[in-house]
């Protein structure tokens, strides 16, 4: 779906490059967390996958993206965002009318959509965000968890195959940050969208996403299935990244021999290894 | 004053009405006071204010204005009424100033129709949808979407940036720089400083909005694109004999 090579950008008004040599597949249907320390390029790999490089901001571009076959560098913005919809790092700033509705409705009406399918769109943006009693609400009387949600209705309404989201529970609490998580499930589970998402809260990624990118200094320093990744927990550590605590643990535990299976990355696996530790130590 | 540029959700009549005859109603209220010089007239049309409002559900908010516009209307008003020399003197004060009879109702006059102009504005902002009022502006007048959408998005910023400085100046409370000082010049040399980091996020804000709008097809949008039709009915014809009779009179009385 999306197929990233080599790819090197900087930005026109700075000296080190944002991203190095990046080389990364997201297939289709995937659910892929990217997590790293502020500054290491997260926001502008996401720019890459929607064309907002080299197309808004300029700057030296090397190496090449492709969006379901389309070149980002030869398509307009407008052609690759039929294929990859954006929810930005600012909730505030991307949301442009007063009322849910009329939100949704920007997109639809811009890209032409016929007119008897507006209704059918709106309410199945709707309701895939679990937002329907929102309907006809002014969105400055919206919490932020709502809002985040508004911003992603306003892109599954056009239906895009893969949906790349910007820290979007960055000022959210634990609570609203999960539902926002739910809703993604849902939308990847059940309407096959693919999700492409930059989070800091790594929990939230190891239960919901299917695989993970590591960044650090503009590289993807770790790349892989979620559980393969949390195995290089040295790594992480010096990269930044704080992993779940029961990854810790585990690889202390095989660090001192004890241990030799899988990386647990929730409290029941956990518990698992731990009995399994446990009776090991018994003989 | 804190958000009252926001719209306010109804259905009330007020809210019914068609963008373009909520902005036209909004112009002839700016304008019948200007056109006429009776302060009864002036008093109507500030009354009608609050009236709609009322009937929108937005009493509250317009009276607040009113209560701002008021504080400001009577500071004109003392500006005024020293420097008027013709009519009749009424009181005599040192250092050769006067009133007169002339000075206080021309001063009088001038300040209740700031607060008349004042107060249509935003009536028809909090009871018109951004996009409804975007498009009728495309479509009846036939301003290119560009204009208006920029029109409309600076109005929907204007509370998104006074957030940002209220959190910026909560942030520098919490530091212990102190706001609430009484001298102007000391609160404006507190402030400036501040303005640096308020540009810099605003800016930041701006892009953001740019980017999603180009990334949902701004682009593409043809005067035809708008999916709803605004169409006029019974009230509107009853709003713009309104407005006829209200030019009528503000011209005659
Ligand atoms: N519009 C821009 N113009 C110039 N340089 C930029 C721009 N946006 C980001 N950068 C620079 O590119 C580098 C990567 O920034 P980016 O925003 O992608 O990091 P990030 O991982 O998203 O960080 P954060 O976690 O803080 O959001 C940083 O050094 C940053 O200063
Ligand atoms: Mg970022």
């Amino acid at each position: 779906m999306i197929s990233i090579k080599n790819l090197e950008f900087r930005y026109g008004d700075s000296e080190d490059p944002a991203l190095r040599d990046i080389t990364l597949d997201v297939e289709s249907g995937d659910f892929l967390g990217i997590i790293g320390p502020s500054g290491a390029g997260k926001s502008t790999l996401t720019y890459a996958m929607s064309g907002v490089i080299p197309h808004h901001y300029k700057g030296d571009f090397y190496g090449s993206v492709e969006i379901g076959g389309l070149d980002t560098v030869q398509s307009s913005p407008e052609a690759i965002a039929r294929h990859v919809g954006s929810v930005f790092q600012d909730v505030e700033g991307q949301l442009l009318a007063s009322v849910v509705e009329d939100e949704i409705l920007f997109g639809l009406e811009n890209f032409g959509i016929p007119r008897e399918e507006i209704e059918e769109r709106i309410e199945y943006a709707l309701s895939s965000s679990g937002i329907s009693d929102l309907r006809c609400r002014t969105i400055a009387s919206l919490s932020g968890g709502q809002k985040q949600k508004v911003a992603i209705a306003s892109i599954t309404a056009l239906r895009p195959e893969v949906i790349v989201l910007d820290e979007p529970t960055g000022e959210l609490d634990p609570q609203s940050s999960r539902r926002v998580f739910e809703t993604l499930r849902e939308l990847n589970h059940t309407y096959g969208v693919t999700v492409v998402i930059v989070e800091q809260k790594i929990m939230m990624l190891c239960e919901f996403a299917r695989r993970m990118a590591v960044m650090e200094a503009g590289r993807i320093i770790l790349e892989g299935p979620v559980r393969e990744v949390l195995s290089h927990g040295e790594r992480l550590e010096e990269a930044g990244v704080n992993i779940p605590r029961v990854a810790a643990l585990s690889r202390r535990l095989r660090e001192a021999g004890l241990y030799r299976g899988n990386t647990p990355i929730d409290l029941a696996e956990a518990e698992t290894m731990m009995r399994e530790v446990a009776a090991d130590a018994a003989f | 004053m804190r958000g009252f540029l926001d719209y306010v959700s109804g259905d009330s009549v007020p809210h019914r009405l068609n963008p373009m005859t909520k902005l036209a109603l909004a112009f002839v209220l700016c304008a019948a006071c200007f056109m006429t010089k009776d302060h009864m007239l002036v008093g109507g049309v500030i009354v009608c204010n609050l009236c709609l409002a009322a009937m929108a559900g937005v009493f509250d908010r317009s009276a607040r204005v009113f209560l701002s516009l008021l504080k400001l209307a009577f500071i004109l008003f003392v500006m005024q009424v020293f420097f008027v020399r013709q009519g009749n003197v009424l009181l005599t004060l040192p250092k050769g100033f006067y009133i007169t009879d002339e000075g206080i109702s021309f001063s009088l006059l001038f300040a209740m129709r700031m607060i008349a102009a004042a107060m249509p504005l935003t009536l028809m902002l909090s009871i018109t949808r951004m996009s409804d009022l975007s498009n009728a502006l495309v479509k009846f007048l036939h301003i290119p979407y560009k204009y208006t959408f920029v029109l409309t998005t600076a109005i929907r910023f204007i509370p998104l940036f006074s957030d940002e400085m209220i959190g910026i100046m909560e942030a520098q409370t919490a530091r212990g720089v102190e706001f609430d000082t009484r001298s102007f010049i000391k609160k404006v040399r507190l402030l400036l400083p501040l303005c640096v980091p308020l540009l810099i996020s605003s800016v930041r804000r701006i892009e953001t909005g740019a980017i999603s709008a180009e990334l949902r097809g701004f682009n593409l949008r043809t005067r035809d694109s708008g999916y709803k039709t605004y169409g006029f009915g019974a009230i509107d014809a009853a709003a713009f004999v309104f407005c006829a009779l209200l030019i009528y009179a503000a011209l005659t009385v």
